[in-house]
């Protein structure tokens, strides 16, 4: 793992404005993130996690808006871009081909009326024209990739299961080998043993692709099985960035440490 | 199957003596997409003939006297003095078909409405049969009505689209409140508006007749361009009014679906915006419409009649109203009929192209 970073986040602050004056959603927040690593970002509901990944992928909507900071992104081969400032069709031109978004599988993010293929050829040929005549090779094995068969190509997402349609997602996401993906929660809501499986997917596309991740989740358990260094959030801030191991064995923050013990273990039960 | 289960010894007997019947019930289990087609080309029929019985027997019930009104109206326009007698008046009722009981009567009509597709003379246009009147009017009615409702629901789901889209914009509100103040203005009061402003006021238009009358009427240059502008103020009328509640409706259908995940996501792949206009959120929304716009075609086939009194237009809505004011028999189970025809074969040729519209349609198993 290299020390070059792709992502440098720094005095990050977004609100949502409300009829009773402006709530701080995210505050003072530094963070960078490096090549190549998986960052995981923790944090209760409310902590602010959702509303960072939102803002740096610049799908934030009204009534929320960004009001301080910059976040400084790192292509390759491109000169680097302040996400927070990038505007229009140099924005969408950035989207998906260096910052692509793994949302929640339960969620409905594949289009309903069209067919799984043509939700990959979309955003590959809106990037990369280039590709058309492999386009067909590239999506097979991109569904390989993630233990899928090629006929989930020719399928509509109504006729996938929950875990198939996040395997799907997650293939779209590194389908034009972006440098940085963020994915919100990409094992909530699923069960526990097709997370694991999502989880292995996902550390074998780091693998494979050198894609560099930063995993929002709730769950320490994700964030122990994956992630190389561990960001917490508390209420907007971050109060603690470091090693996964020494996030786990040696938390510095009071916060850190009641989330790892509010993992539920077998053998102990709730009071 | 069967060599694995334990049949009862009756169930085997069964299936021997029925051995064609399940060749086809394999054949339909196969091909479900034909089985559904089958099944429902066999509702179309059933549905046409219990419409166009009810139809019969309905104004069957109308009160008055068909016959009468007929030989009232042959005194007075050729001064006929002779009272009618009764060899007269059977000769009329068999020609019209009202002789015998209402059963009798229904059976002839059936007989030679299915096999003959004849309804019998009308009494507008005597003795023009009632099918070659209502054939004449027709292409006026699907000419003017049919273009102008197309062109109403094209527009209506463009800038209903666009004005979804883009909610919160000014443009955006201005079209919504424009809407919605518009879409229950009758068809008529606009029509009149138009009339008094490009036809009165301004002289630029004609605002009576669907062509000019000293133009022989034939595929020419001429005649096209008459019936153009004949049609423009009645048209305009139309469209002007009937895009409007489809506007209203389109954006109503397209709010909703910008909440979706799949917009957002759509959105993050950073694809072209009237892309995700058409393909992710259209798409999603539009199937109301279409079946809408189905069952929209049956008022087209009845005629816009006041739009087509008030431009003396010779359409099907016209022809509907002389025919009811003579009690034409014929005539008014004719047009009734056009209608029927016309709804029923567009909810059918909708309920198979469905599927293809949107993956999530099945009717099948």
């Amino acid at each position: 793992m290299s020390e070059e970073t792709v992502l440098e986040v720094s005095g990050l602050e977004v609100v949502y404005s409300t009829s009773k004056g402006d709530v701080k959603a995210v505050e003072e927040l530094d963070l960078s993130v490096r090549r190549g690593e998986i960052l995981g970002i923790a944090g209760e509901s409310g902590s602010g996690k959702s509303t960072l990944a939102v803002a740096l992928l610049r799908l934030l909507k009204p009534p929320g808006k960004v009001t301080a900071g910059s976040a400084i992104f790192h292509r390759k081969g491109g000169s680097p871009v302040d996400l927070l400032k990038v505007r229009g069709e140099e924005l969408r031109v950035l989207r998906w081909s260096a910052l692509s978004y793994l949302p929640q599988g339960s969620m409905n993010s594949l289009n309903p009326v069209m067919r799984v293929e043509d939700q990959f050829k979309d955003v590959i040929l809106e990037h990369a024209p280039e590709r058309k005549e492999t386009l067909a090779d590239l999506i097979a094995r991109l569904l390989d990739q993630v233990g899928l068969e090629p006929r989930v190509a020719r399928m509509y997402p109504h006729e996938l299961s929950g875990g198939m349609k996040q395997r799907v997602l997650m293939a779209i996401c590194v389908a034009l080998e972006p440098d940085l993906v963020i994915a919100d929660e990409p094992t909530t809501a699923l069960d526990v043993t097709i997370q694991r499986v999502i989880l292995q997917s996902l550390a074998d596309l780091r693998h494979d692709f050198g894609v560099t991740l930063m995993v929002i989740s709730h769950d320490m358990g994700v964030h122990a099985q994956l992630a190389d260094r561990v960001a917490v959030m508390y209420e907007g801030r971050l109060v603690e960035v470091g090693d996964v191991h020494q996030i786990f064995k040696d938390p510095q923050h009071d916060y850190t440490r009641q989330l790892i013990d509010s993992i539920p273990r077998l053998g102990r039960r709730a009071s | 199957m069967t060599a694995e289960a334990p049949p009862v010894v009756a169930v085997d007997k069964e299936e021997q003596v029925s051995a064609p019947r399940p060749r086809v019930r394999a054949w339909l289990s196969r091909h479900p997409l034909a089985a559904y087609a089958i099944r429902r080309l066999g509702l179309y029929v059933v549905e046409l003939w219990g419409a166009l019985t009810i139809a019969f027997f309905f104004f069957r019930l109308m009160p008055g006297d068909p016959i009468n009104t007929l030989i009232q109206s042959l005194q007075q326009n050729y001064i006929y003095n002779q009272q009618a007698s009764a060899e007269i008046i059977a000769r009329y009722q068999h020609e019209f078909g009202l002789e015998g009981n209402l059963l009798s009567q229904y059976l002839r009509y059936m007989d030679r409405l299915v096999l003959h597709g004849d309804l019998g003379p009308s009494l507008i246009n005597y003795p023009t049969p009632a099918q070659d009147v209502i054939l004449r009017a027709l292409p006026w009615t699907i000419g003017l009505l049919g273009i102008s409702a197309v062109l109403s629901w094209v527009i209506g789901i463009v800038v209903g689209a666009i004005a979804g889209w883009r909610r919160g914009k000014a443009g955006s509100a201005i079209i919504t409140n424009l809407s919605i103040a518009l879409a229950h203005v009758p068809f008529f009061f606009v029509a009149l508006i138009l009339v008094y402003v490009f036809a009165y006021t301004l002289g630029w238009l004609p605002a009576r007749s669907a062509y000019d009358s000293s133009i022989s009427p034939g595929l020419s240059a001429d005649f096209i361009g008459s019936v153009l502008k004949y049609g423009l103020l009645p048209g305009l009328s139309i469209v002007g009014i009937g895009a409007m509640g489809w506007i209203l409706s389109t954006r109503m259908l397209m709010v909703p679906v910008l909440g979706e995940d799949y917009l957002v996501y759509a959105e993050a792949k950073g694809l072209k915006p009237w892309r995700i206009l058409t393909r992710y959120a259209l798409r999603n929304c539009y199937l109301p419409q279409v079946t809408a716009f189905g069952i929209s075609l049956g008022f087209i086939f009845n005629g816009n009649v006041l739009v087509e009194q008030l431009f003396n237009y010779p359409g099907l809505g016209t022809t509907l109203v002389t025919a009811i004011q003579q009690l034409d028999f014929n005539t008014i189970l004719g047009v009734t009929n056009v209608a029927i025809f016309s709804v029923l074969t567009a909810v059918l040729l909708l309920d198979l192209l469905l599927p293809l519209l949107d993956p999530r349609v099945k009717y099948w198993k």
